[in-house]
């Protein structure tokens, strides 16, 4: 916490206008404004829909109707607190509030996609409206491990083990594939996206160079029925920010849309498809379009402290660990008509976009089109120093099992594995320099 | 790569079974924000419970708990006075057998607690001026004590006041003004206050975006928006007037509950010192009903009972209900609908008076004409009236009648600011 404060009160102005200097709890809503007033009206109507709970149909509000019949979280900000990280449930008995569970079989759909269950479909919604019991739960509970460095500092890991109870549909067959979900901070999203293919693909290019083999996911983009590279997803398994927003509101809450116009209910769900629905799509074009507009307008916080002479030795070392061949510190944005402010700006998110096998003790299991079982796609790091002060956690990892940045890092395995194993090697000071550094993001 | 982690978490896929587990149904209107802390809070202290919410604003709520076994709610947990006497009045309660020790029957004039104890107040939310300091100091405006103060021409052009028939929280906090000021001066109060005013219409701004990006300074509203905003760093304040009005919420257990334990258990967490501590959460930021957990609050936060001993609230919400569809629809005739045409005669009456100190009966008259109430008190309380502007969404013959008083109502005022204006213009201005 004393970092915390430390690194606040040497906050410096940015002069990016993508970047926000807030550090307060709201640091990860603030909008860029730079838009018109059109645009910063739309975003503003997209933070509403971001922000309300959504109702049971039949309702008279019928602009928020159409949750369920079965779902995960009644909002967007549930499984994403304050625009930012969510966290999984603290003991098995808890509910996952801000996490959830894809599901699979084993093969491939049509385009390469995973095969979801026939009956549960590509997620379990542990919750469903009055009368229709959710599909399941998901307990978890966690193993303790020891990790000894080099130096003979040790630390304690905590490895996750799920547990499905109350299936409602019958049993998962023992070849289902699975994998644990945190709900990832959003802001940032818009500049993510308005970076170039072919600057990815040059990221893939620099890092085989560099003994490294990132790749990009090569996805299905069903509005413009072929492949194309995908960035969002924590496997980079969807296309566009467009083609995200509306399968988490198909997925999480089962809200259609018009590029998902059915309910989200399985074969044999015969209750869950006898349901009413609101108006359909429930997400008209204009409510996705808002919230289209509001994240890609939302801003990403800037860097701190960096006159922390801490900081800046944490950031040489990250760089000469490896770890900045994947968590590329600087992007820069191509052209991208659709939103034009978002053009050829230079962005620090600390991401190639890239896969990466991560090694067996972080895989799920569950490939996603190009994506391995193992392999994930380098996450953002911009902001993370804020996530405690502002979600009150600090869990990070795909399923929250890292308590802190350090386990974080001790997680790593596969291509980071030469990294991670540089890292233990550095002095105990040299380690929290890193974790300071990454504090100041 | 290992497929040791793998394998443990395929091995774990048979299906046991966990200790059964209760759910129980909670409706409410609250936040995402507000109801994920304390839905986190009660299942950790009660792990056989899982809490399963249910949302809808409060309009939206009434039909829903008026449905075949009340929509299978347990418990509702709401801030909408109205529709708890509603549902009373259908029985669709059962008596709460709580121990109250430690929790206030009254605050004022104002209840807390039904007294035939089916409900009770959760926590409160006061009524007071959202400002921002900076614009106060750059604008060299004294921070507002009254809803009098406002009407001061100094503040002109630097408020920002919600429409009630827009904002939800807005007409009990209009009825407060007219309950403390009586029925024709709380009207002449929000006349002028209106003309003083930039009249808020629609709801896509928070209003502590317009006050925190410095767009205007002040703003009438509930103190949760400006202390949650505050606590999490916009530049604001929210000032309390002498006396400060309040908007409860309540909680209450449905007759049809077949969770009663349950459901007792959670009110009784919502009531208990650790659940109203919650309450200060930098993104709750509401009033606890339980005093003694103010020994607790954060720096700055208001103490509702402590500031009762010098200034008694006067204002009981209850009262303001049945009038509240008459009294939106007033003020958007008499304010909203006209709000270009007064606003200039305001400041012309304004700049008339302060010449000099002058005193004139065709000002009188010209002050009259922009404040005298549409109607009286008591036409605005008869049941016929009110029902008919209550009903007139769904009721065609409803509408019919509320439409020909308001035609009635806008030609009075129309003539009144007319005169108005031919009153200024004669003096020449």
């Amino acid at each position: 916490m004393s970092l915390l404060i430390c690194l606040f009160a040497q906050t410096a102005k940015s002069d990016n206008a993508w970047v926000t200097d807030d550090v307060s709890r709201e640091a990860f809503a603030q909008i860029y404004t730079g838009v018109g007033k059109e645009l910063s009206d739309l975003a503003l109507q997209g933070r509403n829909i971001f922000r309300q709970s959504w109702v049971i149909p039949p309702a008279l509000d019928i602009d928020s109707a159409g949750l369920g019949p079965l779902y995960n979280q009644l909002s967007c900000l549930g499984c994403h607190p304050k625009n930012g990280r969510g966290m999984p449930p603290e003991t098995p008995d808890q509910m996952m509030r801000s996490m959830l569970v894809r599901l699979s079989l084993p093969g491939s759909n049509e385009h390469g996609g995973p095969r979801p269950h026939p009956v549960y479909g590509d997620q379990l919604n542990e919750q469903g409206i009055p009368d229709i019991p959710g599909e399941g739960r998901v307990r978890v509970s966690y193993q303790e491990i020891v990790r000894s460095l080099p130096d003979g500092e040790t630390f304690h890991l905590r490895r996750p083990i799920y547990t499905f109870t109350d299936l409602q549909y019958g049993p998962l067959e023992p070849e289902i594939l699975y994998s644990p979900r945190i709900g990832p901070p959003v802001f940032g999203l818009g500049l993510l996206e308005a970076v170039s293919d072919s600057a990815i693909l040059q990221l893939a290019e620099r890092g085989r160079q560099q003994g490294v083999n990132g790749r990009p996911n090569w996805v299905w983009d069903g509005e413009k029925q072929h492949k194309t590279i995908g960035r969002f997803g924590l496997k980079a398994n969807v296309a566009t920010l467009k083609q995200q927003i509306a399968g988490a509101f198909i997925g999480d809450m089962s809200i259609t849309s018009s590029l998902h116009p059915t309910e989200n209910c399985g074969l044999f769900q015969t209750v869950c498809q006898q349901a009413p629905s609101a108006r359909q799509p429930e997400l008209d074009d204009r409510q996705l379009k808002a919230i289209l507009t509001y994240l890609r307008l939302l801003q990403v916080p800037a860097k701190r402290a960096a006159d922390d002479s801490k900081v800046q030795r944490g950031e040489r070392l990250f760089v000469s660990t490896g770890c900045a061949v994947c968590h590329t510190p600087s992007l820069q944005t191509g052209e991208f008509p659709e939103l034009p402010a978002l053009s050829q700006q230079t962005l620090h998110p600390y991401t190639d976009l890239l896969l990466h096998d991560m090694g067996g003790e972080l895989a799920d299991g569950r490939p996603d089109f190009d994506a391995s079982a193992s392999d994930w796609r380098t996450p953002p790091l911009w902001g993370i120093g804020l996530v405690k002060r502002i979600n009150g956690h600090s869990t990070f990892l795909h399923d929250g099992r890292a308590r802190n940045l350090m386990e974080a890092i001790l997680w790593h395995g596969g291509e980071a594995q030469l990294a991670r194993k540089v890292f233990e090697r550095l002095t105990s000071a040299d380690r929290q320099n890193i974790i300071h550094f990454l504090g100041s993001l | 790569m290992t497929f040791r982690c793998l394998f443990i978490l395929i091995a774990s896929l048979t299906a046991c079974d966990a200790a059964a587990k209760q759910t129980l149904t909670v409706l409410t209107a609250y936040h995402e924000e507000v109801v994920a802390q304390f839905e986190t809070t009660f299942e950790r202290d009660h792990p056989d419970i899982d809490v399963k919410i249910i949302w809808r604003m409060p309009h939206d709520a009434l039909p829903y708990m008026q449905q075949r076994n009340q929509g299978g709610v347990d418990v509702y947990w709401s801030a909408s006075l109205h529709n708890y006497l509603q549902l009373k009045q259908e029985g669709a309660w059962q008596k709460m057998k709580l121990d109250r020790d430690g929790l206030p029957e009254m605050l004022g004039v104002m209840p807390l607690i039904d007294p035939d104890g089916f409900y009770c107040a959760t926590e409160m939310a006061g009524y007071g001026f959202v400002v921002n300091p900076g614009y106060l100091k750059n604008h060299r405006l004294p921070e507002p004590k009254t809803w009098q103060d406002l009407i001061d021409t100094r503040y002109s052009g630097h408020i920002a006041l919600p429409v009630p028939s827009r904002f939800g929280f807005a007409p009990l906090m209009i009825d407060s003004i007219l309950q403390q000021y009586g029925w024709e001066r709380g009207w002449a109060l929000l006349s002028e206050l209106a003309g003083n005013a930039q009249l808020l219409e629609h709801n896509r701004s928070f209003i502590t975006d317009v006050v925190g990006s410095g767009e205007l300074g002040i703003a009438p509203s509930l103190d949760f928006f400006a202390n949650s905003a505050r606590a999490n760093g916009a530049p604001l304040q929210l000032l309390y007037p002498e006396p400060v009005a309040y908007s409860p919420a309540h909680i209450a257990v449905t007759a049809s509950t077949r969770q009663p334990q349950a459901a007792r258990q959670f009110v009784e967490f919502i009531l208990s010192a650790k659940g109203q501590r919650l309450l200060f959460h930098p993104d709750i930021r509401k009033l606890p009903v339980r005093p003694a957990v103010y020994a607790d609050k954060p720096e700055g936060q208001f103490d509702p009972f402590e500031a009762a001993v010098l200034h008694s609230p006067v204002y009981d919400p209850s009262t303001a209900l049945p009038r509240l569809a008459v009294q939106n629809a007033l003020f958007d005739l008499f304010l909203t609908e006209r709000h270009d045409q007064l606003k200039p005669v305001w400041q012309r009456l304004h700049e008339l008076e302060t010449q000099n100190g002058r005193s004139d009966e065709m000002l009188a008259e010209v002050r009259h004409l922009l404040t005298a109430a549409p109607i009286s008190l008591d036409l605005a309380s008869d049941i016929s009236v009110q029902q008919n502007f209550e009903k007139r969404i769904k009721d065609a013959d409803a509408d019919m009648q509320a439409k020909s008083l308001e035609n009635t109502w806008r030609s009075d005022i129309s003539r009144n600011y007319q005169r108005a204006e031919q009153l200024l213009a004669a003096w020449g201005h």
